[in-house]
């Protein structure tokens, strides 16, 4: 137990992290998008605003691009340094340059306005694109890997730039009637390991190095509309089911 | 984890927070954080109860509590204002007390009323992850999530500052409406993490 560091805004880091756990962000008259209840304290003359009407107008429709859920994040202006932190979490803080990264909603904690933010078409995911810094949290140390790679779903924090990410199954070990019941009951043993997502093409993932998730933080539903995923709408059905067969069941079994 | 080594001599800590200890160390329970009568009185009035025990003996002895984060602070003449739930163990030189918050204590969802340790020694207290610890000058006058402070120490005056306005009532809160605000001289320590608080809330 070593005497800790006593920090004033000549000695704080701008932008960068104080300890693995907090977040230095610099303001000189500038913005950032934060996730509401992050701040935990800041020197100088700083103001947050909610996401709406108003002033923020021109700057929320230049980088924000999901209205669903901007009651989740607020902007802090002004001049002076600012910590940010989330529940004791580790926090890292990233830069992308013309790129494009994806990012588990629950994870991503602050972001320069240069960056956009919009919504994944993956369900609870989140996409910013654009020059600029953003900070996340993590469970654990964040780990970069190169695809082709296939992840445990609930280790991975994010990608960026890659495309085409898609469940993976451990065939040979679900299918068959044995595999089904072992699959739905857990009789026989199941690993819990037969489900993953595959990462292939040029890009980085980026996982933490447990398996507790963050919870999640609403990003708000997608449109109804035929054709999004998650969106709900009708006709996904497919084709109507002929007569004597059993459907999911039946696929499940493998029959 | 703290280690703390006796030799003959006393530390008040929290009850059951030891973990381990060698060599010959005595624990006793004190009564009302043991301030006497009139400590225990103002405790059981102010809701800021503490079950404290002493350690005493020769040896090592071994402190956690729910694997938080403990950080040691030195005093010299000097008080610290803490909270009680985060207090985990004093020098027995140092007197505890209780003092009245104010609205920073409301807002945190704590009471108003904090607990103070005064004197010369050293004291441990447990956030959830490590505390940042931030100086307060009068050029540079810190302000605080609720939620975040666990305790600061030294001449400091403290106020509340709060960002409420319409659209807040309109379901278009901020989140960040309530701060303390330091001013004067001294130290404060914030955690990186937040308690939830009616504060956050809005």
């Amino acid at each position: 137990m070593s005497t800790p560091v006593v920090l004033d805004p000549m000695t704080l880091p701008s932008d960068d992290n104080v300890n693995p756990y907090t977040f230095c962000v610099e303001l000189k008259g500038s913005q950032w998008f934060l996730q509401k209840g992050k701040m935990i304290a800041y020197y100088g003359s700083m103001d947050f605003q909610g996401i709406g009407h108003g002033r923020l107008d021109r700057l929320v429709r230049t980088s924000f691009h999901s209205p669903l859920h901007a009651s989740d994040w607020v902007v802090a202006e002004g001049s002076g340094k600012m910590l940010l932190a989330d529940r004791a979490f580790d926090v890292n803080s990233f830069d992308l340059e013309e790129g494009n990264l994806t990012i588990r909603s629950g994870n991503l904690l602050a972001f320069q306005p240069s960056l956009a933010l919009k919504q994944s078409i993956v369900p609870g995911f989140l996409t910013l694109i654009g020059t600029g810094k953003f900070v996340a949290a993590s469970n654990g140390p964040v780990v970069f890997m190169e695809p082709p790679i296939r992840v445990d779903p609930q280790a991975l924090v994010g990608w960026a730039d890659c495309p085409s990410p898609c469940h993976h199954y451990d065939h040979g070990y679900l299918t068959g009637v044995m595999g089904g019941i072992r699959a739905l009951t857990g009789i026989g043993g199941a690993s819990g390991e037969e489900h993953q997502f595959e990462f292939v093409g040029a890009g980085t993932v980026l996982l933490q190095s447990s398996e507790t998730l963050m919870p999640e933080q609403a990003t708000g539903a997608a449109p109804q509309e035929p054709g999004v995923p998650g969106g709900g709408g009708p006709g996904g059905q497919g084709a109507p089911r002929l007569p004597g067969q059993l459907g999911d069941l039946q696929r499940r079994f493998g029959l | 984890m703290l280690a703390v080594s006796l030799a003959g001599d006393a530390v008040k800590a929290k009850n059951g927070s030891m973990v381990a200890y060698d060599g010959q160390v005595a624990f006793k329970k004190m009564s009302g954080g043991g301030e006497g009568i009139r400590g225990m009185v103002t405790r059981r009035l102010t809701g800021e109860q503490m079950t404290v025990m002493e350690v005493k003996g020769h040896g090592t002895c071994f402190l956690a509590d729910r694997a938080s984060e403990i950080n040691l602070v030195q005093l010299q003449h000097d008080t610290l204002y803490v909270e009680s739930s985060n207090l985990l163990c004093t020098d027995a030189g140092l007197r505890t007390g209780t003092s009245f918050t104010g609205l920073r204590g409301a807002s945190q969802g704590n009471g108003l009323f904090t607990t103070t340790v005064e004197g010369t020694g050293q004291a441990a207290i447990v956030s959830d992850g490590p505390a940042v610890v931030l100086r307060v000058s009068p050029q540079y006058p810190l302000s605080v999530d609720p939620g975040a402070y666990i305790a600061h120490q030294g001449n400091v005056s403290q106020s509340f500052q709060s960002g409420v306005n319409f659209r807040t009532f309109m379901g278009e809160g901020s989140g960040e409406s309530f701060q303390i605000r330091f001013e004067g001289d001294g130290l404060v320590y914030v955690q990186p993490s937040e308690r939830n608080t009616i504060g956050g809330e809005v």
